[in-house]
């Protein structure tokens, strides 16, 4: 239950914090001998200088980064400090791909919710080592998530380069899905694809249950306090803690499958260039709010495609996509605990 | 105090014994009054200035690194560890090698303390305040964790520190330890010093009857007990009940039957047992033996309501609604409703009269006494038919204290509907105003005081029988 002032808040830092990233960027950019002004404008027309562009490109690159940012804010929110999104993420992709091209079918009303079910459920598998970890042995999810997140990836390099290799074995990467896994285009003419439009409605989902079921209050207490929960609420922790491993991790493995079924059509090496590790800072930024999370994830998502017209047209390296990445989170962080103190000493004096 | 003196400060929990060592540590200031060391006036504004003075304390809670060694740990805070350049002073190691021989204390230098038992934990504490050879070392409860034998080695090497010439304050609520080794001892009530003596005149019922008054019980006073009988089935009943908390037997053969309109009150020193059979009597710990048959909805007032009664980031409202979100009167298909919830909240505000902004302010904003409120209140939701108290007054000021014992009496004077009320206090007056009978829990075994027996004197000696139980606090 969120009140308008702590929204107010939430875009007032948003703001600040970018207008501050704008400025010292700017600066570093010049002291690297860029110009400041020719780098924005590429950014900014690669992100947003089109309908297409903007369509097409940023809210094309979103999509992975709006799933996985879901995935951690839900388990953050449970206190769950899931950081395998990238390790369920190409569980998914894998389990996607392999149902994709092994079923005998190809109706795409029974395929692709078959893969999709089929991807959730890896990921979510994924997450249920660790789960079952914590739960049952007190060990901490964030070095046995962190250390799958290598065995999904090397898994994943595994397959593509042997038992689910293109039949030509030249590329490592699989063959192409059956057009009945394809994910439709969202808006007819543009790349983007229906796995936008999902992942927007898993946030609203979520932001549904967070604020207003009982499960979502359960899963809140369980964040804030489990003894509160036992005491209080009279229930356990416990299969809170599993609910939100497993559906953090199934969400994460639907990112990696949509990718796949909207955007590349097959599974290759490297599919992720850390969507899940990006989408903890997502998640944060978002101050762990599903809904905020779609703002949040569009951003990076702009970054990212203002990022290639930024090396092509300014001939600015897109490595500095990544610095002015780091340094959003860095300015929105400072700005925000800069408004804590000053209302704090306004309260104070 | 004078050197070579050990000051026993006992009383019991709250009386302001913690408080006072603090200011004397230089941890928290005096609202007035004055602090005099060697005949000065000092104004301590923090503990290293205290520890300049001379002052050194020994915390209740370990003020150890736990990745450190122990030699580490004692270097930490000890200006003579270093050299001028902030390297290691050379020999540091003997010198406190040698410290610990002159004091006879078995302390491992080498070991990360946090892989040591409490007892060791604590001699490396106990080292680490007495490196710099203080004038006055303040120890806080320093018993509560240690095993009796480690007990008598922590006096011994008190007594050696007094007998060196060293002052020693050691703040305790265990009368034996402090007839044991103290020379003079004061006694604190409810923020007031009401006696000081040689231990050598005094005797431990003349100090148990200080620390917890004199006065004798009041008639009771709840509900229509008195006149109407009891209705013959219990609302709660706990038959042979043995429980365990981390590992540790907490109940021992629990037997308690509670009835509609009484009040049962249960009296102890703290670490006897009460946290767990507050869990068992909410239904939230199944006993490892015995039976328990209690109510399908059962209120409690836990007694840590920051971290078990609340949940300060939500709203009141919120709170609230983690007692109600069970009940299928207020959910419409998935959702709970937040306007039916909302309405109860503002119904347990109006009630308690609740000082709040509104019903969606955060509850960690409220003041303690508003926070207590907020948490009786929604029990009170719950406590249709049986209601468990612990502690609810704990830490809260007069006035809100005497407002939620008003309510309580309230809700048991509640005629054929007023629920079966366990009272579990480590408050004996509290006991003695509220309470039809009196149990004293000791050792996790629940005794019944005979009705004639409800006296202050009775019940502390009852009490003071469970001096060296296991803690179980969570």
């Amino acid at each position: 239950m969120r009140r308008s002032p702590e929204i107010v808040r939430g875009l007032l830092v948003a703001v600040v914090g970018l207008a501050v990233t704008a400025v010292v960027a700017a600066a570093l950019l010049a002291l690297g001998g860029h110009s400041p002004g020719a780098t924005f404008a590429a950014l900014i027309a690669g992100a947003f200088g089109s309908w297409d562009r903007f369509v097409s490109f940023t809210l094309v690159r979103a999509t992975p980064l709006l799933f996985t940012g879901l995935a951690v804010a839900l388990a953050f929110r449970a206190h769950v400090w899931n950081i395998g999104a990238e390790g369920q993420l190409y569980a998914g992709a894998l389990a996607g791909v392999a149902v994709a091209l092994l079923l005998p079918t190809s109706a795409p009303l029974l395929l692709l919710p078959i893969t999709l079910v089929a991807a959730a459920a890896a990921g979510a598998l994924w997450a249920a080592g660790p789960a079952a970890m914590r739960t049952r042995f007190g060990v901490g999810e964030v070095i046995t998530t962190l250390l799958l997140n290598f065995v999904a990836l090397f898994l994943a390099q595994f397959l593509v380069q042997g038992p689910l290799q293109e039949p030509r074995r030249i590329f490592n990467q699989t063959d192409s899905i059956p057009e009945a896994a394809h994910l439709p285009a969202l808006l007819p003419g543009t790349r983007l694809h229906v796995g936008f439009a999902l992942a927007v409605a898993v946030a609203l989902a979520l932001w549904l249950y967070l604020a207003r079921t009982p499960g979502g209050l359960r899963l809140r207490t369980v964040g804030a306090s489990p003894r509160a929960a036992r005491v209080s609420g009279r229930f356990r922790a416990t299969p809170v803690v599993w609910a939100a491993f497993l559906t953090s991790g199934a969400i994460a493995g639907l990112a990696g499958w949509v990718q796949i079924a909207g955007v590349t059509h097959r599974m290759y090496e490297g599919l992720s260039p850390g969507w899940g590790y990006t989408a903890i800072a997502v998640a944060l930024l978002a101050r762990l709010n599903p809904l905020a999370v779609v703002v949040t994830a569009i951003v990076f998502g702009a970054l990212s495609a203002g990022g290639g017209a930024m090396q092509r047209d300014a001939g600015v390296p897109e490595a500095w996509v990544r610095g002015i990445e780091a340094l959003v989170i860095l300015a929105v962080l400072a700005t925000d605990r800069c408004w804590q103190l000053l209302a704090a000493r306004g309260e104070g004096g | 105090m004078s050197p070579g003196e050990i000051h026993g400060l006992i009383g019991e929990n709250g009386a302001g014994k913690t408080t006072l060592a603090r200011i004397l540590g230089g941890l928290a200031a005096p609202d007035s009054g004055k602090v005099r060391i060697g005949g000065r006036a000092v104004e301590l504004s923090g503990a290293r200035q205290a520890r300049a003075l001379g002052v050194a304390m020994v915390h209740q809670h370990f003020s150890l690194v736990p990745s450190f060694t122990g030699l580490e740990n004692i270097a930490l805070l000890d200006p003579g560890a270093w050299n001028r350049r902030g390297a290691a002073a050379r020999g540091y190691r003997e010198r406190v090698e040698a410290r610990a021989r002159e004091l006879r204390l078995a302390v491992e230098l080498d070991q990360p303390v946090g892989g040591l038992g409490v007892g060791a934990r604590q001699r490396i504490e106990v080292l680490k305040a007495l490196m710099p050879d203080p004038r006055v070392l303040l120890l806080d409860e320093p018993t509560a964790v240690l095993a009796p034998q480690e007990v008598d080695g922590l006096l011994a090497v008190l007594r050696r520190v007094a007998d060196a010439g060293g002052a020693v304050v050691l703040v305790a609520h265990k009368l034996d330890e402090v007839l044991a080794v103290a020379t003079r001892v004061t006694v604190l009530r409810r923020g007031r010093r009401v006696l000081t003596t040689e231990v050598a005149s005094t005797s431990a019922p003349q100090l148990a009857e200080a620390m917890v008054g004199s006065k004798v019980a009041g008639p009771a006073t709840s509900s229509r007990w008195r006149g109407a009988p009891l209705e013959a089935t219990p609302v709660a009943r706990l038959a042979g009940v043995h429980a365990r908390r981390d590992g540790r037997q907490a109940l021992r053969g629990v037997a308690l039957e509670v009835r509609r309109g009484e009040i049962v009150g249960i009296a102890g020193v703290d670490g006897n047992g009460q946290r767990t059979l507050a869990a068992v009597l909410a239904g939230v710990q199944r006993p490892d033996e015995g039976e328990a048959e209690l109510p399908p909805e059962v209120g409690w007032i836990p007694q840590d309501r920051t971290e078990e009664g609340l949940v300060g980031g939500f709203t009141i409202t919120e709170n609230v609604a983690l007692a109600l979100h069970g009940r299928s009167a207020l959910r419409s298909g998935p959702w709970l409703d937040w306007r039916g919830v909302g309405e109860a909240a503002l119904g347990v505000m109006r009630e308690m009269e609740v000082q709040a902004e509104g019903a969606e302010m955060a509850a960690g904003a409220l003041s303690g006494g508003n926070q207590q409120r907020v948490v009786v209140g929604r029990e009170f939701l719950r406590s249709g038919s049986f209601l468990v108290a612990e502690s609810p007054t704990r830490g809260l000021d007069v006035k809100a204290a005497a407002a939620v014992r008003a309510r309580i009496r309230e809700l048991a004077a509640g005629g054929d509907e007023a629920p079966g009320i366990v009272l579990i206090s480590t408050d004996l007056d509290e006991v003695l105003e509220l309470a039809d009978r009196t149990l004293v829990l000791v050792r996790g075994r629940l005794v019944e005081m005979a009705p004639g027996d409800r006296t202050h004197r009775a019940i502390g000696r009852a009490m003071l029988g469970a001096d060296r139980a296991g803690g179980d606090d969570w």
